[in-house]
C-alpha cells in the first residue's frame, strides 16, 4: 500500500531543531518544508500545498499566535499543530479556541507528534471532502438538475 | 525573686551570718565565700545571678574579685559593699561594671532594693538577648527562603534554555533510530550496537525532560483550580495507585484516618501530587515488612494529614536540606532530588505547610497542614474560593 505523504511545514526559529525534525518526519515518509519564522511561514503558505503546519509559539519577532490567527485568516483550511513551552499550556488552549488542532509540549514524544499530524490531516481531509460534495450540490442545483 | 541565685562575699564570718539569716527571712538563699579566690572557685562551679561583694578583704581585694567576675561572667551583677568612709571604692566598683555599691553598716531594705534591681537587670538583658537571637534566627530564615526563590526562577531560567537543545538531540537520535530502520539497511554491521547507543541518547534525554519540566512547574502553575475535596477519597485514590509499588516491597500501607476529616477546598490534582510523592518516598525510606500510615488529625479549620513510615529516618543534619531543589540520599538517576522541593511550593502554594519529624533509625513523620478554605491565587491576582 502506497502512503501518500503528509505536506508538512515546520515553523521554529530554531534552525538546528527544524532541520533534525524535518529530516526525522521524511525518514517516515512525509513531506517536509522549513520556515524559520511566521513572516516567512506566511510567504511559504502562499505558493506551496500544505496540509499541516507545527509551529513553535515562541519566536522573535511575529510569534507564533500572531502566526495562528494570520494562517487561520487567509489559509483556513490549513490545519496547525502548536510547540509549546513547559507552563504555556493556557496558551495553546488558546490557540486551540483560535483553531489550531492540538498542541504538543517541547521536547515533545514522536509517537504523539505522528498521531496527531495524522488526526489533523484528516480533519483537512474530511473538511475538503465536505466542501467538495457542497460544491457538487451548488453545481447540479445551478444547473437544473432535480433537487 | 525566690529563684534568684545569689552569693554573698566577705570575709567577716559573724557579718555574713547574720546577713544571711535575715536575707533566708526575705526567701533568699545566698552562698557564701569568705574571700575573692573562693568567690570565683564557686562561681566556676555554679553560675550566680548576684554577687553581693565586700570591698576589703584580704588577699584578693573586693575590686580586683569584680575585675575578675566581670571578665569571666560578665552577665553576673555585683553589688559592692564599702566601708562607710571609703565610698571612693564603691565609685571605682561602678567604674569596673560593678552594678552599684552600698556602704556598711547597711540597711537590709536597701540590700533587697538593689538586689530586686540588678535581678530585673539580668532579667531584661536575657529578654533583650532572646530577641536578638530570634531577630538573628528570623533574618537567616529570610536569606534561606530568599536564596531558594532565586534558585528557583534561575533553575527555570536554565530548564527552559535546556528545553530547545534537548529537542534538536531527541529529534537527531529519533532521525539515527528511524534511519536504522530502513529496508536498505537490513545487514548493517553492528547495527545493534547503534541501537544501544541511541536507546541510551533517548533515555538521558526522558531524564533531562523530567527534571526540566519538574523544574518548570515549581515556578509557574497554571491550571490551579480549587474545587470541593473529598479527603478520604484523595488519599484512597493516592494509595491505590502507589499500592501496587508497596506490594512489591512488601510494605503494607495503612489507612488511619479520622472519620470527621471531611472536605477541603482545594486542587485536587497538585494535592495528589504531594501525597503521591511523600507515600513514594515513605515506601522507599521503609524496608520490607514496614509499615507506611496514613493519618489524619481533626482540628478546626485546618485539614492535618500525617504520613509515617518505619524507615531509616533521616539524619538531624539533613532535616533542612530535604526540602532544598537537587538534594537527594538516592543513586543518580533514580531521584531528580525536587519531589519534596516541589511538593512544599505545592502546599505553600496551596496556603499550607509541610513540615518532617523524624528519629534516625525508627523512622520518618511528614505533616501537611491545610486551611479547610483554600484560596488559590491565580497569575492575574484573581482569588477562586468558595461563594458559600
Amino acid at each position: 500500500m502506497i502512503r501518500i505523504p503528509t505536506r508538512v511545514l515546520v515553523v521554529d526559529d530554531e534552525k538546528e531543531f527544524v532541520e533534525m525534525l524535518s529530516l526525522r518526519l521524511q525518514e517516515v515518509g512525509e513531506k517536509v518544508t522549513a520556515a524559520y519564522s511566521g513572516r516567512e511561514c506566511l510567504d511559504m503558505l502562499k505558493d506551496t500545498q500544505i496540509d499541516v503546519v507545527i509551529l513553535d509559539i515562541k519566536m522573535p519577532g511575529m510569534d507564533g499566535m500572531e502566526t495562528l490567527r494570520e494562517i487561520k485568516k487567509r489559509f483556513p483550511l490549513v490545519e496547525v499543530i502548536m510547540l509549546t513551552g513547559h507552563g504555556s499550556a493556557e496558551t495553546a488552549v488558546e490557540g486551540m479556541k483560535l483553531g489550531a488542532y492540538d498542541y504538543l509540549m517541547k521536547p515533545a514524544d514522536f509517537d504523539d507528534l505522528t498521531t496527531k499530524l495524522q488526526g489533523a490531516r484528516k480533519r483537512k481531509e474530511e473538511q475538503e471532502e465536505r466542501i467538495r460534495a457542497a460544491e457538487a450540490r451548488l453545481l447540479v442545483r445551478k444547473a437544473g438538475g432535480p433537487i | 525573686m525566690e529563684d534568684i541565685r545569689l552569693l554573698l562575699v566577705d570575709d567577716e564570718a559573724d557579718f555574713r551570718k547574720t546577713l544571711v539569716k535575715r536575707l533566708k527571712r526575705r526567701g533568699i538563699d545566698p552562698q557564701e565565700a569568705c574571700s575573692g579566690e573562693e568567690c570565683l572557685a564557686e562561681l566556676e562551679a555554679s553560675p550566680m545571678d548576684v554577687v553581693v561583694l565586700d570591698v576589703k578583704m584580704p588577699g584578693m581585694d573586693g575590686i580586683e574579685t569584680l575585675r575578675q567576675i566581670k571578665r569571666q561572667y560578665p552577665q553576673t551583677e555585683v553589688i559592692m559593699l564599702t566601708g562607710h568612709a571609703t565610698t571612693r571604692d564603691g565609685v571605682d566598683g561602678i567604674k569596673q561594671g560593678a552594678f552599684d555599691y552600698l556602704s556598711k553598716p547597711i540597711e537590709l531594705d536597701h540590700l533587697m532594693g538593689k538586689i530586686k534591681q540588678a535581678h530585673d537587670k539580668i532579667l531584661r538583658e536575657e529578654e533583650k538577648r532572646r530577641e536578638a537571637e530570634f531577630r538573628a534566627r528570623m533574618e537567616q530564615q529570610m536569606i534561606a527562603t530568599e536564596r531558594l526563590a532565586s534558585l528557583g526562577t534561575l533553575a527555570a531560567g536554565v530548564a527552559h534554555e535546556i528545553n530547545n537543545p534537548l529537542a534538536i538531540i531527541k529529534e537527531s537520535a529519533g532521525w539515527m533510530g528511524a534511519i536504522l530502520n530502513k529496508e536498505d539497511l537490513a545487514d548493517m554491521p553492528r547495527k545493534a550496537d547503534f541501537r544501544l547507543a541511541l536507546d541510551k541518547i533517548e533515555k538521558g534525554v526522558e531524564r533531562t525532560r523530567r527534571i526540566t519540566h519538574q523544574l518548570l512547574g515549581t515556578v509557574k502553575q497554571t491550571d490551579s483550580a480549587a474545587v470541593e475535596v473529598d479527603i478520604q477519597e484523595l488519599v484512597d485514590e493516592a494509595a491505590d495507585l502507589i499500592a501496587k509499588e508497596a506490594g512489591h516491597k512488601d510494605v503494607e500501607i495503612i489507612r488511619n484516618l479520622d472519620a470527621s476529616v471531611g472536605t477541603l477546598w482545594s486542587d485536587p490534582y497538585k494535592l495528589r501530587q504531594v501525597l503521591i510523592n511523600l507515600l513514594t518516598n515513605a515506601i522507599h525510606a521503609t524496608p520490607s515488612g514496614g509499615k507506611v500510615t496514613i493519618s489524619s488529625e481533626p482540628m478546626e479549620h485546618k485539614v492535618v494529614i500525617h504520613i509515617e513510615d518505619t524507615g531509616q529516618g533521616i539524619p538531624r543534619e539533613n532535616l533542612d536540606k530535604i526540602f532544598e531543589p537537587f538534594f537527594s540520599t538516592k543513586p543518580p538517576g533514580e531521584g531528580t532530588g525536587l519531589g519534596l522541593f516541589v511538593s512544599r511550593s505545592i502546599v505553600e502554594k496551596l496556603g499550607g505547610t509541610l513540615t518532617v519529624e523524624s528519629q534516625l533509625g525508627h523512622g520518618s513523620r511528614f505533616t501537611v497542614r491545610l486551611p479547610e478554605y483554600t484560596r488559590i491565587v491565580n497569575g492575574d491576582g484573581e482569588r477562586e474560593g468558595p461563594s458559600v
